[in-house]
């Protein structure tokens, strides 16, 4: 007989749906007077003998029984926890990845970059160390020159080196070592010794640009660079030229921007490569023409951004960052 | 340099542009130039001259000169050469002789003498001219000197003749000791770099520079010799620079003034010395004036002009822009000679001439016009690129980009000591920029430093360069890239262990392999910095190649800095990073057979490393163990104090069919073996 309970148990657990069933199977069999239980209350009529040998096999049977309802009421808490409600709150904030930010200048650099580059210039990097005569007189920046106090100088102690106050170095270094036609822009750090303020620091980072070749005319300045400011600050952005002097450009120009609101903002200095400097790099003198300009791109970044202080640049303050 | 509306005004018959119109005027063809203010009537132009026309425009007929050329105005100058009368019967040679000892150093000098002036104040007409452009006024005849300065931008000098030992000047470099007192009583102490006027005796003036006391203009002078020179730019530089006294005068000879115009500025000066001071003016010019400066040739060709500027400006307009500038042209076939003032110190190639002729001709004139060149696709930058690639790898893991300065104070230094290569800079404008960095990690510590106030958790990391000295004659600037990480969410301290997650993913990401940690490091190796805690620091290595270092921040280094956290750090070669990194990417199948994961427990010492138990594994499972996980490192309860327990997941799995139970429990066994054989320890069952 109790082998049949079981056989039925087994048929029947399967038929159990869910925990009001198997609570029902539970009391049927398990119960105070379920039918093992009944069983079980039975065998004090029995022999010592057969109350041995029928208790074991119904004990038995009764705990694989619990084991099927444990199982059971387990699969159905589960089956539980994985039925959805019936919305989530959409508002609740999302689980954020770790983040970090960019340095405004990269960003400012890269999309220069990305500027020129799509118009064919290669992008070049040069040494922070330099020499006097790549940084002045290779530039046409003669000795003793009052023009040379423009570039206030920072001295490396015991040697006859400097840190180098422009990007412009690079025009000498890649023209003697490549044949035109060339276009290239050098963005770099650069540095000049002067006290600072809210719009001058000890150290700065600047792009330098150097297009030449047998034609290349100021025109084609007017050309790149619109196209460029353009492609960065907008089309709605005016530029305008006017006279400028750099020793290493002739002739020598400032560009001047406007946006939609406020006034003219000088941006960047420009010229056409001064026959001096193609000598000193060994070019054949009269053969060739070019220009060649220099950009902030703090200066940029602070535009865009609307940075005020441009040492903010340096401060690595992460409240700064993150807003990159 | 401060200009007079109403000066600009006298050398004109036809009335000027408001003064806002004649500024924006200027700015467009000429020089940057602002309304400033105004002096009763007056407007004061700020005109930012540049530096190449420094020679002829620091003064009110200089920026006539523009004015007339841009507006086509003509230009009423007087010719005092002409108009001045000398009234006095002497001869002014009778009574001075110049000696000119180095003619390099003083081109010209030239020289009157005026008798029986009465000084007194000036006439108020001189005095707010005087004031519009920022001079106070002192008596007529000083007064007259500075006008005539401010007017024609030639320097003048007036000494009391009598209050010189004798009529003898000579222009002379000062000899070591001597000494000067200046017109406002400063004194000077002077050496062979200094130029001077002098008379037989002593220093009586710091040529081009500032006057000295002793032959000074005062209510009893009657005898006064005027004086007009040309001074080389370099000596009065120097001189300037030296004394560190710079003057009107000093300002425009160090800038190079054309020696022609001398003459013209003395004569207007005696001219009006004997209108208003009632002097009279000795007969002839003492004028030493050894090589006359003639106009220069320059040659032109037509064509450049337009090839140059990239517009098309006709012969004839070229030559007319040439002449309003007062450039005598002459065509000789498709060229030009263009005869240049000798003002124009600035012109003496083709280029200067166009620029002049573009400016005035118009720069908004020129149209943009992109250029014409070959289809060449840039060159990569391949630091470049990696830079950007692993900036986006650094930013997605949650750092941000750091960019501080090249420098580093003492207080830096003293906590990297062990640093024997700094480079020092020779004149930082504060403390601040004594030395160049020796690394990146200084400066970031301190941006962790800075942060913790406001953030407990701070990742940061930077690409820059670095400087160390290689021998007595080279530098050497690397390239580097560092991180610092501060994160006190985290319970355990695991600062390590995530920066060397990041290198291992960063270097994983870039495809370089083989990338191992040595911590068998000698005590005072310099390719670590002494800020590193000594028992918690390892080089990057890269087979043999060591790319870097990565450590947990010594205490006491922390200290010094002020952070009471726990930080790590690490830097690496930026360059060695490029040039192992690779694109290369190839794809393998997987395996198309199930693998059969393994999980082993060991009891190891304390002290033995993870990667000899790993290396053991490999090299007795031989190639059908695929993978190896470390899932648990575990100490404590059950286990004792010495050990510590390793759990492992194995993989194995091989390409070709698929493993069967025994196979993998055969190698199983084996590494098993190897781990209680070779390597003495227990597995734990």
């Amino acid at each position: 007989m109790i082998n049949e309970i079981k056989q039925r148990a087994l048929q029947e657990i399967n038929q159990v749906n869910n925990l009001k069933e198997l609570d029902d199977f539970y009391r049927k069999y398990i119960g105070k007077k379920g039918e093992i239980t009944k069983i079980l209350r039975s065998l004090k009529d029995l022999s010592e003998r057969e109350r041995k040998e029928k208790g074991e096999l119904t004990n038995k049977i009764k705990k694989e029984i619990i084991n099927l309802i444990n199982s059971k009421k387990l699969k159905f808490a589960n089956d539980l926890n994985h039925q959805k409600t019936s919305w989530i709150d959409v508002t609740a904030p999302g689980l954020l990845p770790s983040q970090g930010y960019p340095h405004p200048i990269s960003l400012v650099q890269e999309k220069i970059e990305e500027s020129f580059q799509s118009m064919g210039f290669s992008v070049i990097e040069g040494p922070e160390i330099e020499t006097e005569h790549y940084n002045f007189d290779a530039l046409n920046i003669p000795k003793n020159h009052p023009a040379r106090d423009a570039w206030d100088t920072f001295w490396i102690k015991n040697f006859d080196l400097l840190l180098r106050t422009h990007t412009s170095p690079m025009q000498a270094r890649y023209m003697e070592k490549n044949n035109p036609p060339l276009r290239i822009i050098v963005p770099g750090k650069c540095f000049r010794h002067e006290a600072t303020d809210s719009s001058h620091d000890v150290q700065f980072y600047q792009l330098e640009g150097l297009m030449v070749g047998k034609n290349i005319s100021m025109a084609n300045f007017k050309g790149v660079i619109e196209a460029f400011l353009k492609d960065f600050f907008g089309s709605k952005l005016k530029m305008r030229l006017r006279p400028g002097y750099f020793p290493f450009t002739e002739p020598s120009f400032e560009v001047d921007i406007k946006r939609e609101k406020g006034g003219w903002l000088e941006i960047m200095g420009a010229g056409m490569v001064h026959p001096n400097v193609f000598k000193s790099v060994g070019y054949l003198p009269g053969k060739l023409q070019g220009f060649a300009f220099g950009i902030g791109i703090d200066r940029l970044a602070m535009l865009k951004y609307k940075i005020d202080d441009i040492r903010m640049f340096y401060s690595n303050d992460l409240r700064f960052l993150k807003q990159f | 340099m401060k200009i007079s509306y109403n000066w600009l005004q006298s050398f004109f018959n036809k009335k000027l542009l408001i003064p806002e119109k004649l500024a924006e005027l200027l700015t467009m063809r000429s020089f940057e130039t602002e309304v400033i203010g105004k002096n009763k009537s007056d407007y004061i132009l700020d005109i930012d001259v540049l530096p190449n026309r420094a020679h002829d425009c620091l003064s009110h007929i200089g920026i006539a000169r523009e004015i007339s050329v841009l507006l086509g105005y003509s230009l009423n100058l007087i010719n005092y050469n002409k108009k001045l009368k000398e009234n006095s019967k002497e001869l002014a040679s009778k009574l001075i002789k110049v000696e000119v000892k180095n003619k390099e150093l003083c081109l010209r000098y030239t020289a009157r003498v005026i008798d029986n002036v009465k000084i007194n104040p000036s006439p108020d007409w001189i005095q707010e001219r005087l004031r519009s452009c920022g001079l106070r006024p002192i008596n007529n005849v000083v007064d007259i000197t500075n006008f005539v300065m401010l007017e024609t931008g030639q320097p003048l000098h007036a000494f009391d003749y009598d209050k010189l030992v004798s009529g003898k000047i000579i222009v002379r470099n000062a000899k070591k000791g001597e000494k000067i007192i200046s017109l406002d009583n400063e004194e000077y102490n002077l050496d062979e770099n200094i130029l001077v006027i002098a008379d037989e005796k002593k220093p009586v003036c710091i040529a081009g520079i500032k006057g000295g006391k002793g032959p000074e203009i005062d209510a009893q002078t009657k005898r006064i010799v005027l004086e007009a020179a040309n001074f080389d730019f370099q000596i009065i530089r120097q001189g300037s620079k030296q004394l560190k006294l710079e003057t009107d005068a000093s300002w425009r000879f160090e800038r190079e003034l054309d020696p022609n115009l001398t003459e013209e500025a003395i004569n207007e000066a005696a001219y009006l010395i004997q209108d208003i001071a009632k002097g009279k003016v000795l007969k002839g010019i003492v004028d030493v004036f050894n090589k006359k400066i003639i106009p220069k040739i320059v040659v032109l060709e037509i064509e450049k002009v337009n090839n140059l500027l990239g517009v098309k400006i006709t012969k004839k307009e070229i030559i007319n822009i040439l002449k309003k500038l007062d450039f005598h042209t002459k065509i000789i076939g498709s060229k030009l000679n263009v005869s240049i003032p000798t003002r124009r110190i600035d012109i003496s190639i083709p280029e200067d001439l166009i620029e002049e002729i573009g400016r005035i001709y118009g720069f908004e004139k020129i149209k943009s016009k992109l250029p014409k060149a070959s289809l060449i696709s840039p060159v990569r930058n391949e630091n470049l690129f990696y830079k950007n690639k692993i900036r986006n790898i650094f930013i997605n893991s949650g750092f941000s980009e750091a960019y501080n300065y090249s420098f580093i104070n003492d207080k830096k230094y003293s906590i990297n000591k062990n640093n024997q290569n700094l480079v020092e800079i020779s004149n930082p404008v504060s403390q601040e920029q004594k030395y160049l960095r020796p690394n990146l990690i200084l400066n970031l510590l301190y941006n962790i430093k800075d942060n913790k106030r406001f953030f407990n958790e701070v990742r940061l990391f930077e690409i820059g360069k670095v400087f160390s000295k290689i021998n007595k004659n080279k530098i050497e600037e690397i390239n580097k890239l560092g991180a610092v990480l501060l994160d006190e969410n985290k319970k355990q301290t695991q600062e390590f262990y995530y920066l060397k997650g990041i290198i291992d993913s960063l270097l994983n990401k870039l495809r370089i392999s083989d990338i191992w940690y040595d911590d068998a490091i000698e005590e005072n190796d310099l390719s670590i910095p002494d800020f590193c805690d000594k028992n918690r620091r390892a080089q990057i290595k890269v087979g043999n190649d060591c790319l870097g270092w990565i450590a947990e921040i010594d205490n006491s280094a922390l200290n010094q800095i002020g952070i009471d956290s726990e930080i790590a750090a690490f830097e690496i070669d930026f360059n060695k990073l490029v040039t192992l990194a690779t694109e290369e990417r190839m794809y393998l199948p997987p395996s198309k057979f199930p693998s059969v994961v393994r999980d082993i427990a060991i009891l190891t010492n304390k002290d033995t490393k993870i990667v000899e138990v790993m290396n053991l594994i490999n090299a007795s499972g031989g190639a059908l163990v695929k993978d190896i996980d470390l899932f648990d490192i575990y100490q404590g309860d059950n286990i004792p104090d010495s050990k510590k327990s390793l759990a492992f997941h194995i993989i194995y799995q091989s390409d070709e069919h698929t493993l069967t139970d025994k196979e993998v429990n055969n190698i199983h066994q084996k590494i098993v073996n190897a781990l209680k054989k070779e390597g003495g320890w227990e597995i734990r069952e």
